[in-house]
């Protein structure tokens, strides 16, 4: 198990965490629980009930959509630094993709209730998480926009 | 257009020597030949032009204190008169009135136009500095210069007498030796006066000036005061400097169009004119109507306008420069780039009286620095002289082997050829015939001891038929042709590659060369994104470069399926998330046009400089060698100026739709 400060060690060293407050980092380190996940490791099937954000420390994760007639088909891969199951911010929904371990990882998890309660109760929490969750957010849109593009294709 | 007076630089005029106690003859000379004295005095807290009776009435021991948004008199040691530099007043308000009547209407009785007869006033501009000379003739090419001409302004320029006086001490805001325009006045003068300590040395540029000057109480003047009134004004250039580097700006600010710096400034501007208004060149107006209470009888007035005026651009649908940022752009483009265009210099004399004037303390030199800076021009080693330039004229080249890339992408490697081709470097291409197909370029994508590579996307006729050659054919080559990757600016740097689908094949050569001079630079990376992982080009390769430790690879694709277990996602996600001192990068980028426009996006917006951004663009071309035209893309011709550019040189033409 990683203790507090080493939590906030590793959020430090990610893209998400470096720029937030320490305020924050500290509070993160304290909502959430350090999680390992081994190589092909199902960490959330397409379908299920997402209920987790998580904020990945180490390792690769792909996300899947299955499509008929063509199997699972990877649309991203969420790289160290970069969070996951970010919509759990928002409301407990269900996993519009599935999220899967292509090597072993490391990454801090937080239950998206618990954070929802804690980013109404906490503004300035959530004056200093929204603004990093919206950047990440904003790049993997306009990544996908370019992936609709199909830039590569004749 | 207006003769003006012009007195050789090379010429020794003669001169004469006015005590400063006798500066008043010349003033009372030039009222007694009929002429209204216009001059510098003190007003409001200024020095501005206007009538004067005598030389009382100078600015005597007066200096002025001038910085961007600050202007102040404070008192001189001595009593000189000219020993400040320009006020608010440009001498345009002389020649060209700021409100001047030029129609009468009438409908009562009879119906009709009337306009109304210019009576030029005989006036005699005493301290015309040489910017202001310089300003007087920039408003005779617009007003005299075409078939449609100022009648009103010809009668009153002919009718003004220029006494001009050397500037003989600067301000912070004066940058007319930039311009070419000052300190030293040389021609387009009656009468030149240069400010010594004890009076003036006198030059008479014109029939006109040199009567007057015959009336005046003067004698020969000694050396050392010749001297002196050469080495005040050389003094002066120096104070002045060249501070603002014009040479190309016009050329320079037409590539940025976009640049968001016009947002930035114009959030400072608040479009008060007091730029248009003090300036000695701007020449826009508008016509306004004054009626009678009846309307029988209307009087048409022409009134000094700005281009920052809110309607200045307004038509019934609509105004085409509706944001501060588009009007700050006109005035600014105009000046400096269109206004060469028009009519052949600049539009602006370095008088810096809208620096001085502007109340948010604009400095039109910073922003032409920020807007559209010197590109230092690149110093590329010199390109080999490529084999059989002209088109038609091919060398032989032996196909050696062929390998399979990817499902449409072939490498061909030649040898047997001119060893020319040997000595190209990487980023170049060469022109590739065979009989009855047109020649189509390809970049070389390796160099060997005894070929090179080609690496060819089947899309058309010709790279199909080169792609289904057998070992043994021939091909017909020109080259190697265009510019190559600028590696030297990486040199103690971050050297990053990124490269999208094909576009691998042309940074190959260049990644090699990363890799074998690893030493030289502070990092290398490459970023490489394909559509799928069975699309990425020279798998082995990266693979090797990967192993070797010598480079960080990245690859992306944009889909795969659950067997990849690498990244996913555009190329840009390989670096969106990447954190170093950006400044540091030295950029090579190719690809599909859209993914180098959202990588060179996404460089600029972490820092890397854009004349650290190197691209190479992909056009038609038919030549290779800047004839035939296809390629030309704004000042450029693809094929010979590029393919490989610095972002800084393309500007705004990169990305631009339709160029």
């Amino acid at each position: 198990m990683d203790d507090h400060a080493s939590v906030i060690v590793m959020l430090n060293n990610t893209w998400f965490g470096s720029e937030l407050a320490p305020e924050t980092q500290e509070r993160l380190a304290k909502l959430g629980t350090v999680q390992e996940f081994e190589a092909d490791e199902i960490i959330l099937h397409e379908g299920e009930e997402a209920i987790e954000m998580g904020i990945l420390i180490s390792g690769r994760l792909a996300l899947r959509q299955m499509v008929p007639e063509r199997g699972p088909v990877t649309i991203l891969s969420v790289e160290p630094g970069d969070i996951f199951g970010w919509s759990a911010i928002l409301a407990a929904t269900k996993a519009q993709s599935t999220v899967v371990a292509t090597e072993p990882s490391k990454a801090l998890v937080i239950e998206g209730a618990t954070l929802r309660a804690a980013l109404k109760e906490d503004h300035a929490l959530a004056a200093s998480l929204y603004p990093r969750v919206l950047s990440a957010v904003g790049r993997r849109l306009r990544a996908t926009r370019l992936q609709l593009l199909d830039l590569f294709a004749r | 257009m207006i003769t003006n007076p012009v007195a050789s630089p090379t010429a020794v005029a003669r001169q004469w020597f006015l005590a400063r106690s006798d500066l008043d003859a010349l003033i009372q000379a030039l009222r007694k030949a009929g002429r209204t004295v216009i001059g510098p005095t003190v007003r409001d807290g200024a020095i501005v032009n206007d009538e004067i009776q005598s030389a009382a009435d100078l600015p005597a021991g007066v200096r002025d204190e001038q910085s961007a948004g600050q202007y102040r008199l404070a008192e001189r040691a001595d009593e000189r008169v000219f020993g400040y530099t320009v006020g608010p007043t440009p001498w345009k308000r002389f020649t060209f009135p700021p409100i001047l009547p030029i129609a009468t209407a009438h409908r009562s009785g009879s119906f009709g136009f009337e306009q109304p007869k210019t009576v030029a006033p005989q006036l005699a501009f005493l301290g015309v500095r040489a910017c202001e000379i310089a300003a007087l003739g920039m408003q005779d090419r617009v007003f005299l210069g075409s078939p449609f001409t100022d009648e009103d302004f010809r009668a009153r320029r002919k009718a003004a007498l220029i006494v001009a006086v050397q500037c003989t001490t600067s301000s912070s805001t004066c940058f007319c030796s930039s311009m070419g325009t000052g300190p030293e006045v040389r021609t387009g003068y009656d009468i030149l006066l240069t400010e010594i300590d004890e009076g003036f040395v006198i030059q008479a540029g014109s029939p006109a000036g040199a009567a007057i000057v015959a009336h005046l109480p003067t004698r020969q003047p000694t050396h050392a005061e010749t001297g002196a009134a050469v080495d005040v004004v050389e003094a002066v250039r120096t104070q002045i400097g060249e501070t603002l580097p014009i040479a190309g700006i016009d050329q320079r600010l037409k590539r940025q169009l976009d640049n968001p710096r016009w947002g930035v400034v114009a959030e400072r501007c608040v479009e008060c004119g007091n730029c248009t208004m003090s300036c000695p060149t701007c020449f826009c107006t508008s016509v306004t109507e004054r009626s009678d209470m009846e309307g029988r009888i209307s009087v048409t007035e022409r009134l000094w306008d700005s281009c920052f005026d809110i309607n200045f651009a307004k038509v019934a649908g609509g105004d085409f420069r509706a944001r501060p940022r588009d009007r700050y752009r006109q005035w600014l483009t105009h000046k400096f780039s269109s206004w060469m265009d028009q009519f052949g210099s600049f539009g602006c004399v370095g008088c810096g009286r809208c620096i001085t004037w502007c109340p948010v303390r604009i400095d039109v030199r910073e922003e032409l620095q920020a807007i559209a800076p010197v590109i230092q021009p690149i110093e590329r080693p010199v390109a080999v002289e490529p084999v059989a330039a002209s088109p038609g004229s091919y060398s032989i080249a032996r196909l050696a082997s062929v390998r399979e890339e990817t499902g449409d992408t072939t490498t061909l490697s030649l040898t047997d050829l001119d060893p020319a081709f040997l000595s190209g470097r990487p980023g170049q291409f060469v022109m590739v015939a065979l009989p009855a197909f047109p020649a189509v370029p390809i970049s070389i994508s390796r160099f060997r001891a005894n070929g090179i590579d080609l690496t060819i996307r089947a899309v058309g006729a010709t790279s199909t038929a080169l792609a289904n050659l057998h070992p043994g054919a021939k091909v017909g080559l020109r080259g190697p042709l265009g510019t190559f990757w600028p590696i030297e600016d990486a040199y103690g740097r971050h050297a990053m590659v990124v490269a999208g689908g094909v576009g691998l094949a042309p940074l190959r050569g260049l990644v090699e060369a990363l890799v074998a001079n690893r030493d030289r630079f502070e990092s290398v990376s490459l970023y490489y994104g394909s559509r799928t992982p069975e699309d990425q080009l020279f798998s082995d390769d990266l693979v090797a470069w990967s192993a070797s430790k010598a480079i960080d690879v990245a690859v992306t694709v944009d889909r795969a399926g659950p067997e990849w277990k690498g990244r996913v996602g555009v190329v840009t996600t390989l670096f969106d998330m990447m954190s170093c001192d950006c400044s540091k990068i030295t950029a090579f980028v190719v690809g599909p046009e859209r993914m180098m426009q959202a990588s060179v996006q996404s460089l600029i917006s972490k820092g890397v400089p854009t004349e650290r951004i190197n691209v190479s663009l992909e056009r038609h071309m038919e030549c290779g060698i800047g004839l035939c035209g296809h390629c030309q893309t704004g000042p450029y011709f693809v094929c010979k100026d590029g393919p490989v550019f610095r972002l800084s040189e393309l500007g705004d033409l990169y990305a631009r739709e339709g160029i």
